[in-house]
């Protein structure tokens, strides 16, 4: 007799794997295939999931065939089965995996489309937090400063693309209006997704201020994200980014970071 | 020993139903007569504007928060992050009813999103138990423990499952949340008697009753009953519904409709029912002492 922890990874193995051998020969039969019961959770969990992928990433479903997506979403629950019972969460590794997949490389810009849509469900699902004003920095000398790290709101998200992928986002929602023509060869796009009150706002920066905001977000300190911004405009201006990014009401926390060696902690 | 009780005796009998998102904006700007709501606990542990709605719906009706993640089966143990999420719910909410299901969903670090089904055995019973009490100690509650709807039975269970569901309740002191429509979807696919499995449940336990819809699928020449939640509650069910309500009070009822989801007076045409079933099968009179 297996044990209880056995038995359950034997039944994961069956729902994601077709090796159902050995969790089959544990199901009493009463009259009908133990594969036929198996098959009732199967069909549930990947249904359930392949729902709320579509429910998650509507432009990539019209991008691609119906047959596809149910394929693709079927191969991902498969190898990415949910972490936990949150399914709002689930689906963040979707866009890599499309990325990777064979045939996804012909549609070059359907993994950015897949993580734009990410970020906007990210962004939905956000916990609520409160911006800060900027004057928190007041009593901050400016060398000091330089050492800040920001916390931004969690519904703030950054993604850039070879490829227009505002238009094309846009252009494929279900309640779009069809066929709008998007010049592929239109140029990149660097975007910033957050959300105000209910609403889902995606806006698109400029390369400099969004590798400013990106690395800000990716917890650098304010001295590195400027070096980041410095590398595609040498005019960058800390002075004046920095209180942009808190009128956008994206700061919900000033950190300070870890001193430079040497150097004694501010007290 | 149960950090706080909740005696679900204690709250006035009603028929609730469950809150899908498409109902809320009907449901605050009319407000129907309903004695309470249910939502699903794992919809609204995540940000956004979801626990904002449940706080509007807190300020009309009586909550009870209905788990379908807390894996109570799992032989790994209960997601210590999840029972944090859930207790702060809890909290925000202050829900009169919290109940979860016996079944597991999570092995691996994998959730499989279904109540998958446990062997019935003394270490499946140590397990669930186990699980049990450090969800209630968590959260501070007397968790409602659901039978599940099953589609197969284990060879090597050896223990009924309303006798699982009545030593949890006893080694636990959890209470229980009886699903009729589970009953007569379990006991129509495993070739079992619905009528004994609702006698062999501790009736002084059960503190909700759950009733639904199910559909039928063919397999072959063998039809297996699907717990789909997707239509209105069939006759069988109704019948098994009137013998519960005899057996174990009036208690709160659910009516719960999930797929296919109904236009909300329809399916307060179904809570309504279940309303004017409760009086004519019940002695109020034993039910109230």
């Amino acid at each position: 007799m297996l044990a209880l922890h056995e038995v359950q990874t034997e039944f994961r193995r069956a729902i994601l794997t077709v090796d159902t051998d050995t969790f089959c020969a544990l199901i009493a039969a009463d009259g009908l295939a133990p594969e036929e019961r198996l098959g009732v959770y199967r069909n549930n969990i990947v249904a359930s999931l392949t729902a709320v992928l579509r429910e998650t990433f509507p432009p990539v479903c019209r991008l691609v065939e119906e047959q596809f997506f149910a394929y693709a979403a079927h191969e991902f629950i498969c190898r990415h089965p949910p972490e936990c019972a949150v399914l709002a969460e689930y689906g963040g590794r979707f866009p890599d995996f499309l990325a990777a997949s064979a045939p996804c490389r012909e549609l070059v810009y359907l993994a950015d489309v897949a993580r734009l849509e990410g970020l906007m469900k990210v962004a939905a699902n956000a916990a609520h937090a409160d911006p800060i004003a900027a004057m928190t920095l007041g009593d901050v000398a400016a060398e000091d400063a330089q050492r800040l790290t920001l916390q931004l709101h969690p519904s703030f998200g950054f993604v850039a693309s070879r490829w227009p992928i505002d238009r094309i986002w846009r252009a494929n929602r279900p309640e779009a209006a069809a066929e709008a023509t998007i010049d592929l060869a239109a140029g990149g796009v660097w975007l910033e997704v957050s959300r105000a009150d209910a609403n889902i706002v995606m806006r698109s920066l400029d390369c400099t201020t969004f590798a400013f905001r990106s690395a800000v977000q990716r917890g650098e300190t304010l001295e590195r994200a400027t070096e980041a911004a410095l590398v595609t405009d040498p005019a960058f201006d800390l002075c004046r980014a920095l209180p942009a990014l808190f009128l956008d009401g994206a700061v919900i926390a000033v950190n300070s970071a870890q001193p430079h060696a040497g150097r004694e902690p501010r007290q | 020993m149960i950090p706080k009780a909740q005696d679900a005796r204690a709250i006035p009998a009603a028929i609730g139903i469950g809150m899908r998102t498409l109902h809320f904006d009907e449901i605050i700007a009319t407000r129907p007569a309903i004695g309470w709501l249910e939502v699903h606990a794992e919809n609204y542990l995540g940000g956004g504007p979801a626990p904002l709605r449940l706080d509007t719906i807190r300020q009309e009706y009586p909550l009870s928060l209905h788990g379908v993640g807390l894996s109570l089966g799992s032989a790994e143990g209960l997601a210590d992050d999840h029972l944090r999420r859930l207790r702060t719910l809890i909290a925000r909410t202050e829900p009169f009813l919290v109940s979860e299901h016996l079944s597991w969903s999570i092995t691996g670090d994998a959730y499989l999103n279904d109540l998958l089904p446990l062997p019935y055995t003394e270490e499946s019973l140590d397990i669930v138990v186990a699980n049990v009490a450090k969800a209630q100690a968590a959260l501070g509650r007397r968790l409602l423990v659901e039978n599940p709807a099953s589609y197969l039975r284990y060879r090597h269970s050896t223990i009924p499952e309303p006798d699982f569901l009545g030593e949890l309740v006893r080694r636990s002191g959890c209470g229980l949340l009886c699903d009729v429509n589970n009953i007569f979807v379990t006991c129509g696919n495993l070739d079992l008697n619905a009528e004994a499995y609702l006698e062999a449940l501790p009736a002084a336990a059960v503190g909700e009753i759950h009733i639904a819809g199910h559909s039928r699928v063919m397999r072959g020449s063998q039809s297996l009953v699907i717990d789909d939640h997707g239509s209105p509650v069939a006759p069988p069910v109704w019948d098994l519904y009137c013998r519960a309500l005899k057996r174990f009070g009036l208690v709160p009822s659910l009516v719960e409709w999930d797929n296919n989801l109904p236009p909300l007076t329809q399916l307060l045409d179904e809570a309504w029912k279940a309303e004017r079933a409760a009086p004519a099968t019940v002695d109020c009179d034993a039910c109230a002492a």
